[in-house]
Order: C-alpha cells, then sequence, then structure tokens
C-alpha cells in the first residue's frame, strides 16, 4: 500500500493544501512585517472570498478565472474598508489594541456572512471539477490541479511588485525601518492601503480556489487563520519567502501524517511544530535574529 | 364599591387559576454551530407536532407552553441550559438533544432533578446505556447505533453483496459506536475489514485517506458520521478516484446529502429510518402535513423531532399532571400503542428496559438524485 505512488499522490495533494495556506500567510506575513498589524480577521477574508465566489456563480455562471477576479475584487473592497474604518484609526498605537480590534472584525465578519449567506454549508461547482488529470501515478481533477499554479502566478506577481517596483520599495523600507522610512519621504497612508489590498487579495483569491474543494460555511476562516498563523510563525513573523517555504512545508507535512499515521493527527502538526520551532529558533525556521536596541 | 371591586378581582383570578395551568415543556436542541443544519431540522418537527396540539387544544384546557434553548453543541452550555429549562423555566418533560455526548451529559442533570428527556437524534447507545436497566430516564424512539450499525453491516454483506470494507468514522460517541459494531458484524460475516480511519469532526480535506483506500480497493466503505463530512469524504472520493460502494449512517439521510455532494452521491447507500415515501402510513401522513407546511420533503430529523415531541405531549396528557416522575412512569409504560411516524407500517413507543425504541432500520440508496428504499 505505501508504495511510491502513494507517496507522490500525497505529496500532491500536500502541495494542494499547502498552495492555499501560502496564500493566505503571506498577506498575514505581509501585513505583520509591514505595518506590525496582527490581523486576526485574515481568515474572514479568505472565507469571504470563497463567499462572493459562490455567489458570483449562482448568480451570472461564470467560469474560474471571472470568479476569481470577482471574489479577490470584493474582498479587496472589505479589505481597505477594514483598514480605512478599523486599523487606520487604531494606528501608532499599541500592538495589543490591533489584536483585539482583529478578534472583534472576525466576529462581526462571521455574523455578517451568516446573516448575508445562512448557515449551511455551501459549495462552488465549476464544470472544470468533473476533468480528470493523470500526471504519471499523480490523479486530480482540474480544478484543483489549477490551485498550485494560480498560486504560483499570485506568489511571482507580489514578488515582482515587492523587488521591481517603487510601491514596493516603499514597503520594504516600512518593513525595514518605518520612522527612517517616512523620513525619506514614504507616504505611510498609501502603504497601509497598498498593504492591506494586496494581502486581502490573496486570502479572497484563496478562498475563490478552495470554495470548489472545501465546504464553505461562516466559520471556516477560523481554522485557516490559525494554519496561516502556524505558516507566519514557522517562516519567521513578516519574511514573506519564509511564509511560502513554511506554506508548503506544512500542507505537505499535514498530508504526509494523515496518509500515514491517522487524520486526526493532522491538525496537530503545524502547532506541535510551533511550539518545538519557539523553543529552538524562536525567529522562525527563515527568519534572522534581530537585536532590539 | 370597592368591596365589591376586590370579589370581582378574585372571582376573575379563580377563574384563570383554574383554566389556566399550561403544561410547560423545554426544548433543548443545537440551533448555532456546527450541528445547526440538523437541530433546526429537529425543531421543525417539533413544532409542527406542538403547532397539531394545541389546534386539538393543548394539554389541561389550555395551550402548551414551550421553552427553547441552544446548547450549541457544547456539553457545557447544554449542562446550563437544562439547569435553566428546569429551575428557571419549571418544565416538566424536555425534548433534546442532538449530539450524543452532549445528550449524555444533560441527561445526568435532569435525572437528577426528576424530569425525564426524550432524544433529539443522539443515536450512541451510551447514552442509553447510561440508564439504569428498567429505570429509565431518558428516552430514544429510534434504535440506537448498536442497532443501526449492525443493521448496516448486515445490509452491506447481505443485500449489497459486499465483503472486503472500510470504514471511516468521526471520532465523537456516535461516529465511533457505530463503527465499532459494524466492524464486529462484519467481521462475523466472514468479512473483511481493510482498515478503519478517523476524523475530526468538522475536517475538511479527506483526500489522504481515501487515496490510501483508493490502493487498498475495498469493495465498499461506510461512513459513520454527519452530514457535512459524509458528503465530502463522498464528493472527494471521486475526485481523487476512488470508486467504491459507499454506505452512509442514519445522518446522511438528508437531501442536503444529495445537494452536497452533486453527481457523486450516485449509488451512496444510507440507512434509513424514515423516508418521505415511506411505507408506514403514519409517517406518510406527517410527510404530507409536513410538507404543507414548510414546502420541502421530511426528513429523518424532523421526523424524529415529531415523534418525540408528540409522544412526550400525549404522556404528558396520560399522566394527568405536568410532573416529571407521572410523565416518567406513563412513558417507561404506558406508551406501547402510541404510533411513529419512524419506523416500518405499525411501528410504535414501546420503549424497552433502557428507554430504547427497536424497529426495522430500511436501506435507501440514491438514484438519478433522489433516495429510494431498497429494504424493509
Amino acid at each position: 500500500m505505501y508504495t511510491l505512488d502513494f507517496a507522490l499522490q500525497i505529496l500532491a495533494n500536500g502541495i494542494v493544501i499547502g498552495s492555499v495556506y501560502v496564500l493566505v500567510a503571506l498577506g498575514l506575513t505581509l501585513i505583520f512585517g509591514i505595518l506590525g498589524i496582527v490581523n486576526f480577521a485574515h481568515g474572514e477574508f479568505y472565507m469571504l472570498g470563497a463567499y462572493f465566489g459562490i455567489t458570483a456563480a449562482a448568480i451570472y455562471g461564470l467560469s474560474l478565472f471571472p470568479l476569481l477576479l470577482v471574489g479577490i475584487l470584493g474582498v479587496v473592497l472589505v479589505g481597505l474598508l477594514s483598514e480605512r474604518l478599523v486599523f487606520r484609526p487604531l494606528a501608532g498605537g499599541d500592538m495589543t489594541s490591533s489584536i483585539i480590534t482583529s478578534f472583534g472584525l472576525a466576529v462581526a465578519l462571521q455574523n455578517a456572512a451568516l446573516i448575508a449567506f445562512g448557515p449551511q454549508p455551501k459549495l462552488l461547482r465549476t464544470p472544470w471539477a468533473q476533468i480528470p488529470v493523470e500526471i504519471g501515478p499523480v490523479f486530480m481533477p482540474l480544478q484543483r490541479a489549477l490551485i498550485p499554479v494560480i498560486a504560483l502566478v499570485l506568489v511571482v506577481a507580489v514578488h515582482v511588485v515587492l523587488r521591481h517596483t517603487w510601491t514596493g520599495r516603499s514597503l520594504r523600507a516600512m518593513a525595514q525601518h518605518g520612522t527612517l522610512a517616512q523620513l525619506y519621504g514614504v507616504d505611510v497612508k498609501r502603504v497601509a492601503v497598498v498593504t492591506f489590498a494586496v494581502g486581502a487579495a490573496l486570502a479572497g483569491g484563496a478562498g475563490v480556489l478552495m470554495s470548489s474543494v472545501f465546504l464553505v460555511q461562516p466559520t471556516v476562516g477560523n481554522m485557516i487563520a490559525l494554519k496561516a498563523f502556524t505558516v507566519v510563525i514557522l517562516g519567521g513573523m513578516g519574511n514573506v519567502y519564509g511564509a511560502v517555504s513554511a506554506g508548503l512545508f506544512l500542507g505537505i507535512a499535514e498530508t504526509f501524517v494523515a496518509g500515514y499515521l491517522t487524520n486526526t493527527l493532522r491538525d496537530i502538526v503545524g502547532f506541535a511544530l510551533v511550539v518545538v520551532v519557539l523553543l529552538i529558533r524562536p525567529q522562525g525556521l527563515f527568519g534572522r535574529a534581530i537585536d532590539r536596541a | 364599591m370597592r368591596r365589591l371591586g376586590a370579589l370581582l378581582a378574585a372571582l376573575v383570578a379563580g377563574a384563570a387559576g383554574a383554566a389556566a395551568e399550561p403544561a410547560r415543556i423545554g426544548i433543548m436542541l443545537p440551533l448555532s454551530g456546527g450541528s445547526s443544519i440538523a437541530g433546526q431540522e429537529v425543531l421543525s418537527g417539533v413544532k409542527l407536532a406542538l403547532e397539531e396540539a394545541n389546534a386539538k387544544g393543548g394539554l389541561f384546557g389550555a395551550p402548551i407552553q414551550v421553552f427553547t434553548e441552544d446548547d450549541e453543541a457544547s456539553p457545557t452550555k447544554a449542562t446550563t441550559a437544562v439547569r435553566k429549562l428546569i429551575e428557571g423555566d419549571k418544565v416538566c418533560a424536555i425534548v433534546g438533544t442532538y449530539v450524543s455526548g452532549v445528550a449524555l451529559a444533560a441527561m445526568k442533570i435532569s435525572r437528577d432533578y426528576k424530569v425525564p428527556m426524550s432524544s433529539g437524534g443522539s443515536t450512541a447507545v451510551m447514552v442509553t446505556d447510561a440508564n439504569e436497566p428498567g429505570n429509565p430516564w431518558f428516552f430514544r424512539a429510534f434504535p440506537g447505533s448498536d442497532v443501526q450499525g449492525r443493521q448496516s453491516a448486515v445490509d452491506t454483506v447481505e443485500v449489497l453483496k459486499k465483503k472486503k470494507v472500510a470504514i471511516i468514522h468521526d471520532n465523537s460517541n456516535y461516529g465511533t459506536s457505530l463503527a465499532d459494531v459494524f466492524k464486529q458484524i462484519v467481521l462475523g460475516a466472514k468479512g473483511e475489514v481493510v482498515a478503519v480511519d478517523t476524523y475530526n469532526t468538522g475536517e475538511q480535506d479527506f483526500s489522504p485517506i481515501l487515496t490510501k483506500l483508493r490502493a487498498l480497493r475495498p469493495e465498499a466503505v461506510y461512513i459513520g458520521g454527519l452530514v457535512g463530512e459524509g458528503a465530502t469524504i463522498v464528493r472527494q472520493a471521486a475526485e481523487v478516484g476512488l470508486r467504491t460502494q459507499f454506505i452512509g449512517s442514519g445522518s446522511m439521510m438528508t437531501d442536503k446529502f444529495i445537494e452536497l455532494t452533486g453527481p457523486a452521491a450516485e449509488g451512496f447507500a444510507v440507512s434509513s429510518m424514515f423516508e418521505p415515501d415511506t411505507p408506514n402510513p403514519v409517517g406518510k401522513a406527517f410527510a404530507e402535513r409536513y410538507k404543507a407546511k414548510y414546502g420541502i420533503n421530511a426528513n429523518v430529523h424532523s421526523a424524529l423531532g415529531y415523534d418525540s415531541m408528540s409522544i412526550t405531549i400525549e404522556a404528558t396528557r396520560r399522566a394527568g399532571k405536568c410532573e416529571g416522575p407521572a410523565i416518567r412512569d406513563t412513558l417507561a409504560t404506558r406508551m406501547a400503542d402510541f404510533p411513529l411516524v419512524q419506523g416500518p407500517p405499525g411501528t410504535t413507543a414501546k420503549y424497552d428496559a433502557k428507554g430504547g425504541v427497536d424497529f426495522l432500520i430500511g436501506l435507501a440508496v440514491v438514484k438519478n438524485g433522489k433516495r429510494s428504499l431498497v429494504t424493509y
């Protein structure tokens, strides 16, 4: 039973789950690294993306790519509103106030979704879920196989923006040293807006992608947010490339535990890793230790 | 003048006291959270039974008063809710709850207060096993997980002719107790159990388990769990290319399952205690009234909710007073003639020593997007 073919199939499943962790964690780590905000409502961005996609599919019968666009734009709007109405008034304050506030925002968004979309689980159906893709011994529907591909495109896009545009430079400058960046003329408000838009877009996109694989309920953001926090801690808080590696790593580790040991242990894997990493390498697997003055 | 007024007031108060001593019945179900789909369905059956009883004049000449608590499928919430119903609302009987582990926590408290409970869907046999034999305070108007798991296993081996099986179940009391019995019976019938896998309730990704099963090639896979996870398992099985006969536990006997599973539901078999087109005439009449009221088909949850509530009301009427011990005695000994909407024709609320009702459980198979009964 535990053949190489089996391991490859498990690996492929792990990459699919892992790419979703990457997308959600990337936004979380950007918002933390650049703005110093711990956003516990990030899982709700994912949840809303899924609902926007499902609703658009039900009304307009769009195919996956337009749905992705609808989900991303819808969640970007929610992200910008959250930034403007909830997080901006708290700017400059204590980090704990953003933690408490984002918890409140998460509860508000969950209940809004409960009222708007109801408690019954929903699922996105596209014709692509029926088309099988076989690569050697690995088998999955086209819908699933596309998830890592689209995730890769989004990650590369974020990389290009961060590395090769002036907007990206201002974001990185803020992440390195907020006060200094401001002295050099970086517009802090603009950076906050862009960061929230990018973070929300990634989470919303992940939500649309997964809404055909996982059932969507108003509380579905809780677990994904916990997983994303795990990834962010493993990858080093604020470390973009660490989040990408750690996200894939967590997804693959979980599916291997579920496949070779038992499914009941899968959710423990990430948290056990976090405890170990915090004990041995508190700066994260890919983080650098910094001395605080 | 003043004296006349006082006399009048006393008369009015006296009349009101004599006529309106309404029976107080408590309802406790998971109305929000993870099990709320089922909880709301059970409640819809409870409400229909209440409405019909009140239309016939209620109990003791007054409409029945109900007090509803949401236990959120949490044992902690349930223990508070039961105390509130009994101490605060002074109910003399309780209908509820859905989740077995929660029912187990609640029934111990209600027994201490001497208030009988009628299950709102809890199937795990350990709840009725917690009753003192011959002295039950918790009643379940349908078979427990032991009977259901056994029947599903027998149907798998004898009706579906599958002997090489795998089992996937959630790690709740409900899923575990079903899976244990299922496994024993299949092994006893010289069948083979190639894998037993557990998952946490709320799990979303089953592809690792299903990939493993694909390599083991079982002829049939039994799922002991709730509707959401069951639907996800069957759908994801098609996605990983696992083609096999799935058999689900009773909670998957709803149209919601077919809706969430889509085309992959075709051929899915499920143990069935109630179908809208049941051969049981009492059940069929209930299904028609339910459809007329709600516009949707009744299912196992609304049927058992209806049964538990009607039994509780009727037992209170026969007891002649809204007092826990009297209702308990009536439930335990004097309800064997009361017809149920669940089960085959002629099923009645004949409780056994442990507070359960035993009847034959059918098997329904999904064909062209609809369930139809194969055996009864």
